[in-house]
This record gives C-alpha cells, sequence and structure tokens, in this order.
C-alpha cells in the first residue's frame, strides 16, 4: 500500500466502503498493479448505482529486453537461450522469425530457444526489445476494475489519456452529467482529468 | 436407537473393520473417501455406542468426531460463476462445509448479480428447493441486499441461511421476508480465507447451519420418516447394481428426508417405486419418486409416518 500516494473509498454505506477498500487493495494486488498507480480515488454509490474510478498512473519508461527474461550462451555456429520469465516468450519469438527466419529457430523445450548461424554478436541479441508493458497496461487496469466494481454494474465508460484514467460503471444507462462527477472526483484528489 | 452423524478417520489398515463394527451395530456409512493412505467414513452411528466405535478404532489410529451436517445437503446459492464471487468465498465456504460432512452443492444463478436486473427462474428455485438448506452468498452493500433478497427468495420453501457484508443486526433488520439464519461480516472478497479471523467467520456460518438443520431435524422427528433414507441408501445399493456403476462421487446422496439417486429417472424410477424394502412393503408406497431437476437424476422423498401409518 505504501506504493500509492493516495487511496480512498468514498461510499455513502462506511461498511460497504471498508469492504472495497479490502477488495481493490487485493484486486490491484494480485494484478501487480498497485505498483504502477499513484492516486486512486473509488466512488461506489449503490442507490443510483454508480461506480467511479479515477486515477494518477506513474510513468513507465522500461522496455523489456532479451537480455532480461533469459541468459545467452553462444556456442560453436549456434546460440542458446536458456529462458526465466515466460510472459515474453511469444513475442520473442516472433520477432527472431521475423528477423533471422524460421529455420534458424528452434525450440526444443518450454524453457530453451536455440538460434543457428546468426550474423550477430551475443550483446546484440540481448539487446532486443520484445516488450512494452505500458502497452498492455490499461488492458490490463480495466480488466482489474471490472473485476472490483460489482458484478451487476455492466454498463462502462472507460477513458485511458497521459496517464490519467477513469473508470465509470452501472447498472442503468449512465447519466449524461458523469464527466461532472468524475471531474469532482479528480478534484478530491487535486488534480484535473 | 437414536443415530447421530460422526466422521471417522484413520489409516487405510483394517479400517474395514470399523465399517463392519458400524453396520453391526446398526450404523450406515453415508460416505466413504479413500485418499491415498487415510480413509474418511461419514456416518451415522447408534448415539450409546459411539466411545465403543472410538475403543476399538484406538489400536488402529482412527479418530471419531462429531460432524453434525453429515447426511444433509446444502444449496450454496452463488450470484454468479464469475470471479466476482469465484474461487472466494463461494468455494471457500462450499468446501468448508464439505469438510464437517455436508454435501455441498453450488447453485449458480444466472441473473444473480445486480440490483434492478436481479431475478430467479423456475430451473433455479426447484433446484434450491431439493436441498436441505440454502446458503446465500450476498454482497457488501445493504441497499443491494435489501432490494434483492425479496426476489431471490420467491418461492423457496428451504431454510435459508443469508450471508452477507453488513452486521448480522442490520441483516436481520433488512432481509424480508426473514429467513432462518443471518451471518454478518461475510459479504464479497478477493482473497483466501486463511487467517485466523477469516476461519472463525466460516464457524461462525458452520453454527449458524448447523443451528438451523437441528431445528429442521426436530421438525422431522416430531411426524418420524417411514424409513431412515441412510438406511434406504444401504438397500437401493444392494438392490439395484446399477447404482455401483456410476462414477459420480456420491451416487446416493442422503438428504435429511430423502435421497438423491443419481440414476436416470425414466429407466430406473419404475424399478425403485417396485423395490421391496421389508415385509411387502415397497418403496413407492411409503416415499415420493421424483424427477430432480438436476439433471435427469432421481428424487426419493420419504413421507413421514401420519401419511403412511408405517415406519420401517
Amino acid at each position: 500500500m505504501l506504493a500509492v500516494e493516495y487511496f480512498e473509498v468514498e461510499c455513502p454505506e462506511p461498511v460497504g466502503a471498508e469492504y472495497y477498500k479490502q477488495i481493490t487493495n487485493d484486486v490491484l494486488l494480485d494484478h501487480n498493479l498497485l505498483k504502477v498507480i499513484e492516486k486512486l480515488h473509488v466512488y461506489i454509490d449503490p442507490k443510483v448505482p454508480l461506480f467511479i474510478a479515477v486515477g494518477i498512473l506513474k510513468p513507465i519508461t522500461t522496455v523489456v529486453k532479451v537480455g532480461d527474461i533469459a541468459n545467452v550462451n553462444p556456442q560453436e555456429a549456434k546460440m542458446t537461450l536458456v529462458i526465466t520469465e515466460e510472459t515474453y516468450l511469444a513475442s520473442m519469438l516472433r520477432i527472431f522469425w521475423e528477423r533471422f527466419g524460421k529455420d534458424r529457430v528452434e525450440q526444443p523445450d518450454r524453457f530453451t530457444v536455440v538460434l543457428y548461424n546468426v550474423p550477430v554478436e551475443a550483446k546484440e541479441i540481448e539487446a532486443i526489445v520484445i516488450g512494452n508493458p505500458s502497452e498492455s497496461l490499461n488492458k490490463d487496469l480495466i480488466y482489474a476494475f471490472r473485476q472490483i466494481a460489482p458484478e451487476g454494474f455492466r454498463l462502462r465508460s472507460e477513458r485511458f489519456y497521459q496517464g490519467k484514467f477513469s473508470f465509470v460503471a452501472s447498472e442503468n444507462t449512465l447519466v449524461e452529467n458523469i464527466d461532472e462527477l468524475v471531474k469532482a472526483k479528480f478534484a478530491l484528489m487535486g488534480e484535473t482529468p | 436407537m437414536t443415530l447421530v452423524p460422526v466422521t471417522y478417520k484413520g489409516g487405510i489398515y483394517q479400517h474395514d473393520i470399523v465399517i463392519d463394527l458400524i453396520e453391526d451395530l446398526g450404523g450406515y456409512v453415508v460416505q466413504k473417501h479413500v485418499l491415498a493412505q487415510e480413509v474418511v467414513l461419514q456416518c451415522f452411528v447408534p448415539r450409546d455406542d459411539i466411545e465403543l466405535i472410538r475403543e476399538i478404532s484406538r489400536p488402529i489410529f482412527g479418530e471419531v468426531t462429531d460432524s453434525p451436517l453429515v447426511g444433509t445437503e446444502i444449496a450454496i446459492v452463488s450470484m454468479s460463476l464469475e470471479i466476482h464471487h469465484l474461487p472466494h468465498p463461494s468455494c471457500d465456504i462450499a468446501e468448508y462445509v464439505r469438510r464437517i460432512g455436508a454435501k455441498s452443492n453450488m447453485v449458480s444463478l444466472a441473473r444473480g448479480p445486480g440490483k434492478r436486473i436481479t431475478g430467479l427462474n423456475d430451473e433455479e428455485r426447484d433446484v434450491i428447493n431439493e436441498h436441505d438448506i440454502a446458503v446465500y452468498l450476498m454482497g457488501n452493500f445493504e441497499t443491494c441486499i435489501e432490494h434483492k433478497m425479496p426476489i431471490l427468495l420467491r418461492g423457496i420453501e428451504v431454510p435459508v441461511v443469508v450471508c452477507g457484508g453488513p452486521d448480522k443486526e442490520t441483516l436481520i433488520r433488512i432481509v424480508d421476508p426473514p429467513v432462518e439464519g443471518y451471518v454478518g461480516g461475510v459479504g464479497r472478497f478477493m482473497r483466501r480465507t486463511k487467517e485466523a479471523d477469516q476461519l472463525d467467520k466460516l464457524d461462525e456460518i458452520i453454527a449458524e447451519i448447523t443451528r438451523v438443520l437441528e431445528k429442521k431435524r426436530e421438525d422431522v422427528s416430531k411426524d418420524p420418516l417411514s424409513v431412515s433414507p441412510a438406511r434406504l441408501m444401504n438397500l437401493i445399493r444392494e438392490r439395484v447394481p446399477a447404482i455401483l456403476e456410476v462414477t459420480s462421487p456420491t451416487p446416493l446422496t442422503v438428504q435429511m428426508a430423502g435421497l438423491r439417486v443419481k440414476l436416470p429417472y425414466d429407466t430406473f424410477a419404475p424399478e425403485l417405486r417396485r423395490m421391496e424394502i421389508e415385509d411387502g412393503i415397497a418403496l413407492g408406497d411409503i416415499a415420493e419418486v421424483l424427477p430432480s431437476r438436476m439433471r435427469d437424476y432421481i428424487l426419493v422423498k420419504v413421507l413421514p409416518f401420519s401419511e403412511t401409518n408405517t415406519v420401517i
């Protein structure tokens, strides 16, 4: 929790607010998203019913390179990559296939990739960018907030732009002045949407 | 002779001694689980003979514990099968009641979530009514629970225990029509129940279910059943060999006043009705053999003494 600068759950029912704070914390923690959120304000009114989550994201600048997920061992006429983290394996293989051709890339088992006769140095291989966590971040956040919001709230409006996001969900058609409410919730954190 | 529900836990070695003993004493083994080297028997045994079973199972390191929920089938009514409710808390609770002997089924509603859109269809209602008790797992907001409960309780005839986020007093105040049991502080949560206070909550749910079922048991005993469902189970196992071919974990599920037989209704219902129990009395004379709404199973409802004038 320490990583988040501001984290509040607002609800007319204090008991419900307490539970939802716990749920929000658990879900974001499970999805490893607490570290990317700087400020978060959740507002739930079961009477309307309405669920609003607004927040500020921390800038993510890091990209994932081959060297981050694999140990590259150059051998005679081939290069063996021992994979330590599978998350970006598929995109890494796709990049290798495009660059070197499928006949030069082999994956004998789950954690090993072998490159045959590739005209590059091990260091160059290690520096190939294979993933950008910030690309899937918005998707992950929406998925997480769908889990946090009560299940019946199926009409949603999500906005993610320039490190700020708002997620509004309701069981009924969203009211027209929802932007005003979102603005008010941003103001509570001392921000503007 | 009063039969009480108990669980026997012990090694697989010589456990048949215990099974024979229970059967000789006039008890019934309702369920038998063999897990690697361990055997768990859920059974009904005469109250006076529990000490004897303890005595005899001591040399083979068997343990006999009370489990008030043996021989009951419980519906855990979850609002949906979405990740919002599964695996926590629905599965946690369903699994916990299983540990102390109950057969729990999870009933998930097609239109459970939401406030305005919530609903209960006839199939869900009938399936819930086939159980001994229904445990409703509600959410965290009292506004929603207050709004939804009248809809979700429509047509439900079995005792109901409501679990929800608000405290017990609030639940008692808002749930209308009133139900038999309430457990507060167990709403929707997204973490595994493993801390002491969370386990205490699960124990509280068990205590509430047990209390409500005890009351139901008392009501049943005022007008005793024509035949004990556990005895009926043993008879069906002997006389209808097809039941031995069923791969379901509990081909015969004992309920407080009946039995679920996991065989196709059309093929086996006439055979079951004709099955003789004792002295020319057939099962059809003392029980109703009905089609279950759960798959094509058979539901046997044992009639009370007041309707049949027979107790066997």
